[in-house]
């Protein structure tokens, strides 16, 4: 059986009936922050599609909620099993964000999700 | 951090082959010659905003993902999915600004499908113009 | 004059092939033939995705406004709370674990009087399908995609809403695998509404977070898709 077909079936037998991502449930480890943490967003260097949006890298913002543990989707190629991490939602600033943005707006936001490899306290 | 214009728009930029925009003639003739819903719906007077391939297309485009939505490309294991949802998605978007720009969606989206399975060797052109053709002599033939 | 009561008319319908019908086929036919998926599986994704639509995700909010312990699940856990709804994220999809571009994790977000909450997908456009049913074409653009995120306030006022300054708007970027739904305000006017009722104004549009609810506005906005004034530039 081709290494893919075993992939497929295993992912498959995993998260039947528990549902993706609830199947990584308790994989993670350890939390590295919580929520109110003030985090930064690495600037890690994309080799592949990435997920981190480039618009967040370096900005500062707020970890609201922890959200689940996954397989980060940036996992290096000679990975032989996906580690889960956590997987926080951040919110910023507009104003954080885009240099621009208006002060009439300060009080504008914008909330997405990291895996926990991209973050660093701030 | 002060962002460029040139990265100032909030998608993932990490990476990634580029959309191979050369033109596939069989799409071209098809997008020439080939009658888009909302002028079908228009003449009809049918209602439905979309077409009625158009969830047989979304089912395709889904099987094609397999569990690939998430992964980058070099990390899909070949094989596991044919093609993967973030990269498809990407070259619709290509696709869509450039070459089939003047085409409605869905039609759009199909071309774009089209278009990325045979330039990633999923399908030949050749074969794909033949079964075309089939296909239109079939659902005539009644 | 002959006049015949309750004559049926058939519904109108497309009487002619297009390249494009023949096109999807003709893709379809062949993936199966080379093993892509099988015809089984396309059968039952296709029944799968037909049957989806908004309506789960406008009963969600009704009785959210209707039942205050609702309300709460559905804050913290969306997932659960679809079920009441009728949407089962981890069983009912062709898989049983949920399918590869929605995931299961839905997260409903909250409006207050202080706070409006617009979601997007900035990297691919993906949508609380399962209980939103398709995305609106407009919000699979690149447009929508790259102006949201840095512009909010012009987007939401080229959907005819203005919101004043002291609101904060947040928006909800789904770039991973959290899926976002709108829990807007109920409006005034509403008071004694059955749930059905209520369920009547929250459409597709105010639960993606570009409107807000208004007693007689059922229906979404037919907004045309604009280049993008702000230029996108391609990666290089």
């Amino acid at each position: 059986m081709s290494k893919s077909q075993h992939d497929r079936t295993h992912h498959a037998k995993k998260a039947t009936r528990k549902g993706d991502p609830q199947c990584f449930k308790g994989e993670a480890g350890p939390a590295k922050f919580k929520v109110g943490d003030r985090v930064r967003i690495k600037d890690l260097p994309d080799i592949f599609y990435t997920r981190c949006q480039i618009y967040t890298r370096g900005a500062t913002g707020t970890v609201v909620a922890l959200v689940y543990e996954s397989p980060a989707p940036e996992d290096e190629a000679w990975d032989n099993t996906d580690k889960p991490e956590w997987f926080y939602s951040v919110k910023f600033r507009q104003k954080d964000l885009w240099p621009e943005y208006h002060d009439v707006y300060a009080n504008d936001t914008l909330e997405t999700e990291f895996s926990e490899r991209w973050l660093e306290k701030a | 951090m002060a962002t460029s214009d040139e990265n100032a728009h909030g998608s993932a930029d990490g990476g990634g082959p580029r959309t191979d925009l050369k033109l596939v003639a069989l799409l071209e003739t098809i997008k020439r010659r080939g009658r888009v819903w909302e002028d079908l719906a228009a003449q009809y007077g049918v209602t439905n905003p979309d077409p009625p391939w158009k969830v047989a297309l979304d089912a395709t485009c889904d099987l094609l993902a397999g569990d690939s939505l998430v992964l980058p490309t070099a990390r899909v294991v070949p094989g596991s999915c044919a093609l993967p949802g973030v990269q498809r998605r990407a070259e619709e978007d290509d696709l869509s600004a450039t070459i089939y720009a003047d085409v409605p969606f869905p039609e759009r989206q199909l071309l774009a499908l089209a278009h990325s399975m045979i330039k990633h060797g999923l399908l030949d052109e050749e074969e794909l113009a033949r079964r075309v053709k089939l296909v239109h002599e079939r659902l005539n033939s009644a | 004059m002959s006049n015949k009561p309750h004559e049926h008319k058939p519904a109108p319908m497309v009487d002619e092939v297009s390249d494009f019908e023949a096109l999807e086929i003709a893709v379809r036919e062949l993936a199966i033939e080379k093993g892509l998926f099988s015809a089984e599986d396309h059968r039952r994704w296709t029944e799968y995705v037909h049957s989806l639509g908004p309506l789960p995700a406008a009963r969600l909010v009704a009785k959210a406004w209707l039942d205050p312990d609702y309300k709460k699940l559905a804050v913290t856990d969306g997932v659960k709370a679809s079920l009441a709804v009728g949407v089962d994220w981890i069983n009912s999809p062709p898989t049983g674990f949920g399918t590869p571009s929605d995931y299961c994790n839905l997260r409903v977000l909250e409006d207050t009087p202080k706070l409006k909450h617009v979601v997007v997908c900035t990297l691919c456009s993906c949508y609380p399908r399962p209980i939103l049913g398709q995305s609106p074409e407009w919000y699979r653009t690149p447009n929508y995609r790259r102006r949201l995120v840095r512009w909010p306030r012009q987007v939401l006022a080229e959907f005819g809403l203005q919101l004043p300054p002291d609101v904060e708007i947040r928006v909800a970027d789904s770039n991973q695998k959290t899926r976002y739904m709108v829990l807007p305000v109920r409006p005034a006017g509403t008071e004694g509404w059955t749930e059905d009722q209520l369920a009547a104004i929250v459409t597709r549009d105010c639960l993606i977070g570009v409107a807000m609810p208004k007693p007689g506005v059922t229906t979404n906005i037919k907004r045309p898709v604009h280049p993008a004034v702000h230029p996108i530039h391609h990666d290089h």
